[in-house]
């Protein structure tokens, strides 16, 4: 039998072109993840509009998402694009993917402005420490005393973007790796249901040019050192797909823009994830261990997003009439008597 | 003391029983931050409230407050709106500048000055007219004494001119909207200086001005807020901006009639603004916003299109509508800010690397501001492309005259745009970048439509917009691009020609050397030459101008800027029989241009080649 979503759409509505990335690449598992949680969401294709950079992971929107429109723009400037697209059309989804050397380097001021003006946006960046598409240079958050393949250990500090985003008030911050299906997934869904600037860092091994063990971003070391601060569970706000395993013990519920829920079983310390404080100090603790703390490190439904603050028309200004965008022939008299009064 | 004798017309100059009538030109030298803009402005506004053909240019320091600033009006019955050749009443108010304001003079100039300044004051040859203007101000309002000084030498010029009460009053109500006590405080103090004057100065001056029938409809504006206002009535539903002179004025201009202009009546704006991190994010979010299906601007000067360069290639490559306005200062680099120049040109028609080629709309006077600001966006969607606007400094932050703005005379062209799936399947084959109807120009379709979803790149792309490194493929797509482009020429704003009968000369300008040209083809006619000019308004070039060149014998190409920037375009593009009778005549420094320098410049071109 055929799975049908909540819009009776099978899954290949939300598949893409086929991935032209070496195989085993960790940003395909993260675009397998995307369909997913899209489908899963039950979200209209056409709705979504799948923004990106340049690199390796910012080609990966042509293999997913095929029945949206979506614009591979140019070096670290994607969000700006994004800004413009959402202040004339907030009715579309905006999920965007970037990659380390496209967010931490070259596009790293328009990432932290977008931050500012929380923007209604999923922002994910495939984060695997290295340059790929340029053969394996080192990035901005490979961490002080990481390998790559080849030549010398990593000696400079990293750009931790969760700690960077959270320091800006970036209301909901998420750290994942691409091997954890389970939790990458309930993170993207309820990115997806939350309003506003939903960040994910997800940890995406390179197989071609840092997989080797002295990668702190390869497979092993990851999986070795996978600090998970909670198991997650999405609970959509229509009727659920499926039965959702009630946790047992301590939990704490999300309750997220679009009524969706997403719950939070602990699994060691309790992590209050309002408190910003908390969430730096948990990453902080983590990059002294040389650990990789996962889950949903920050969040605050309370920032007023990009378009709120301007006081937009309720319409999306791209359906406004050609009445409402051109004033009258009579107000431009006004203009011109009030120049010669 | 008016003149109230009616003027016979003399050779050159008009004379009213041996005065200079409606003639001569004006220098105020102050500093910058001491609120001499305001007291330059009521000087301006008061004559054109009589009637008399007046321009000014505020020649400003890159500074808040403290560096020299000059102010030039000139006053010109012929309505020459250039700076003039010399000064004739000089106004010193600034310590930093006396000395060589002073020595820079002719003899015979009437100089009024602020004898509190205490420098020495020796010329001769000059008239020195002297006024204790801080301490009169002092007198009046200890506090605002400083910027209060400034409104006796608008009492002295009144006086020396006699410029009408009347039109001062309105000037100054103007200048000080709804502030009555500003209004009370400074009619004081300019009365006060004309009292002084009077009573004080032996001395009739040889210029004077007379009122001229006002065209009620007329008023005067600055280049920029015209465009602000255009770009307005274009349906601009997104500017994205970042600070720098001399484009901020346009801006801030929008933000300022947004409320009332652009509101949908429950109280939410039609236009988004944002103010950018920086101009490589303004230029993504034009990229965007048209992207999406709205109406994006923005607007910088020369620096901040060096920094859009990459996303301009964008823009061209992918077929994305949006405008971008250059009001153009001093390059290179960080340059003269706050000075004029038409140096970017080049630049615009073919930034961002690799081969592009771009749309640039060139008004030369504020009513063509208004007008290219809404055209703007019509041409960006009928031809899927950046629009540039070029500005200059001289024409968008300087006042000139309108007598009003016409109305757009037809709906918005939203260009190839499809909107249903009806449309969609109408079109046998369609692909994104398809040329179905041999014009270049494609259909497309928007998000959020879910019509023919694609992913839009800067990577090479066939026709339905898939990545491709096939030869073929992308020297076809780039084949496409270039006749898209071409095929511009002829919708474009046509060239102004003013052609004389006997084609001996021809001019070929554009943008604020309209305000000029005038006075140089006076100049030129002098010597005996019969002159045509051909002011060009787009790029790439209307047929037109190429046709001009041909009727001529020979052809000037006339800009503000050191290399003759329009000259290479057209030396480039134009049939190489041509180019031998085609001459370039560029200057730049800084300054608005002056007649003269560039009528001599033209003539000793024309002594060479001839």
């Amino acid at each position: 039998m055929v799975r049908l979503n909540v819009l009776e759409l099978e899954k290949s509505e939300y598949t893409g072109g086929k991935s032209s990335l070496c195989p085993g690449c960790g940003h395909d598992q993260i675009s397998n993840n995307i369909i997913q949680a899209a489908w899963e969401n039950g979200i209209q294709p056409e709705k979504i509009a799948k923004m990106s950079g340049i690199g390796c992971s910012s080609k990966t929107p042509a293999y997913f998402l095929g029945k949206s429109h979506g614009f591979n723009t140019v070096h670290g400037r994607m969000p700006s694009v994004t800004t413009g697209a959402n202040m004339v059309n907030k009715d579309l989804s905006f999920l965007a993917v970037s990659g380390d050397g496209d967010t931490a380097s070259i596009g790293i001021g328009q990432f932290i402005h977008a931050i500012r003006r929380n923007l209604d946006m999923v922002y994910i960046v495939e984060n695997n420490g290295v340059y790929g598409l340029t053969k394996g240079q080192y990035s901005a958050t490979v961490e002080k005393g990481s390998k790559k393949k080849k030549g010398s250990e990593n000696q400079q500090a990293p750009i931790d973007l969760c700690a960077m985003a959270i320091n800006l008030g970036c209301s909901f911050v998420a750290r994942s790796f691409s091997g954890s299906k389970k939790q990458l997934t309930a993170l993207i869904r309820a990115a997806m249901s939350h309003r506003g600037m939903a960040f994910i860092d997800v940890i995406s091994p390179c197989v071609t040019f840092a997989n080797n063990d002295e990668s702190y971003k390869s497979y092993n070391y990851v999986k070795a050192n996978d600090e998970v601060l909670h198991i997650l569970d999405y609970i959509p706000h229509f009727s659920p797909l499926e039965e959702v395993e009630v946790p047992e013990g301590e939990f704490r519920e999300v309750n997220l823009f679009d009524g969706s829920t997403l719950r939070l079983e602990t699994v060691a310390a309790d992590h209050d994830y309002t408190d910003a404080v908390s969430a730096l100090s948990a990453i902080h603790q983590s990059e002294k261990a040389g650990s990789h703390v996962t889950g949903l490190l920050y969040y605050d439904d309370d920032v007023p997003t990009a378009t709120d603050t301007l006081g937009l028309s309720e319409t999306p200004l791209v359906d406004l009439s050609e009445e409402l965008l051109r004033p009258s022939e009579d107000s431009l008299e006004k203009v011109n008597s009030r120049f010669r009064s | 003391m008016p003149c109230e004798q009616p003027y016979v017309e003399a050779l050159g100059t008009k004379k009213t029983m041996g005065k200079i009538v409606n003639d001569f030109v004006i220098n105020v030298a102050t500093a910058n931050g001491t609120g001499s803009q305001s007291s330059n402005l009521i000087i301006l506004h008061s004559m054109f409230e009589m009637g008399i053909p007046v321009s000014g240019k505020n020649l400003f320091p890159s500074n808040i407050s403290g560096l020299p600033t000059w102010f030039i009006i000139r006053v010109s019955d012929e309505g020459y709106q250039a700076p003039g050749d010399s000064t004739n009443i000089q106004v010193l108010m600034n310590k930093d500048t006396w000395m060589k304001d002073l020595e820079g003079l002719e003899p015979g100039t009437i100089v009024v000055y602020n004898e509190d300044v205490k420098l020495p004051v020796e010329r001769e040859d000059c008239v020195m007219l002297g006024m204790p203007m801080t301490k009169m101000a002092r007198k009046i309002n200890p506090k605002l004494g400083r910027l209060i000084a400034n409104m006796y030498y608008v009492g002295a010029v009144a006086h020396l001119l006699g410029i009408d009460e009347d039109a001062i009053g309105k000037a100054v109500k103007a200048q000080f909207k709804g502030k009555e006590k500003a209004v009370e405080l400074n009619m004081q103090a300019i009365s006060e200086g004309r009292s002084f004057a009077e009573e004080n100065w032996e001395f009739e001056c040889q210029y004077c001005v007379e009122s001229r029938e006002k065209n009620p409809d007329s008023f005067l504006i600055e280049g920029n807020e015209a465009i602000a206002l255009g770009s307005i009535y274009g349906g601009i539903s997104m500017l994205s901006w970042y600070p720098i002179t001399p484009s901020s004025s346009l801006a801030e201009s929008i933000i300022g009639w947004l409320p009332e202009l652009r509101s949908d009546g429950d109280g939410g704006s039609t236009c988004a603004v944002i103010q950018a991190e920086d101009e490589l994010a303004a230029a993504g979010m034009v990229l965007g916003a048209g992207w999406a299906g709205g109406r994006g601007m923005t607007c910088t000067s020369g620096p901040g299109i060096s920094l859009m360069s990459e996303f301009i290639g964008l823009f061209y490559f992918s077929e994305v509508p949006g405008v971008i306005w250059d009001v153009n200062r001093v390059g290179p680099s960080t340059g003269l800010p706050t000075r004029t120049q038409q140096g970017d040109l080049s630049m615009l028609y073919e930034a961002s690397h690799g081969d592009t080629q771009h749309i640039v709309l060139i008004p030369g006077t504020v009513d063509e501001c208004f007008e290219f600001g809404w055209r703007a966006f019509d041409y960006a969607e009928r031809f899927q492309t950046m629009v540039f606007g070029f500005n200059d400094l001289d024409l968008g932050m300087n006042r000139w005259v309108t007598s009003g703005f016409k109305y757009p005379d037809g709906p918005m062209d939203r260009g190839k745009v499809i909107r249903s799936q009806e449309e969609l399947d109408s079109i046998a084959n369609y692909g994104r970048y398809r040329d179905v109807d041999g014009d270049g120009i494609a259909y497309r379709t928007l998000p959020g439509s879910g019509l023919d979803p694609i992913l839009y790149r800067g990577t090479g792309h066939d026709e339905d917009g898939i990545y491709s490194e096939d030869p073929q493929v992308y020297h076809d797509a780039m084949a496409r691009l270039k006749r898209k482009i071409d095929g511009a020429r002829e919708h474009l704003p046509e060239p102004v020609i003013r052609e004389e009968e006997n084609k001996e000369l021809g001019v070929i300008f554009y943008g604020s050397m309209e305000n000029s040209i005038v006075e140089i083809d006076d100049m030129l006619e002098e010597s005996g030459l019969s002159v045509s000019t051909c002011r060009v308004r787009a790029l790439p070039l209307h047929p037109e101008v190429e046709d001009f060149i041909r009727r001529h014998e020979r052809t000037i190409v006339l800009e503000i800027n050191r290399d003759g920037q329009l000259f290479g375009i057209i030396r480039k593009e134009f049939p190489a029989d041509l180019i031998p009778k085609i001459h370039s005549v560029a200057y730049s420094d800084g300054m608005p241009p002056r007649a003269r320098v560039y009528s001599d410049m033209i003539l000793e071109v024309l002594r060479e080649v001839s």
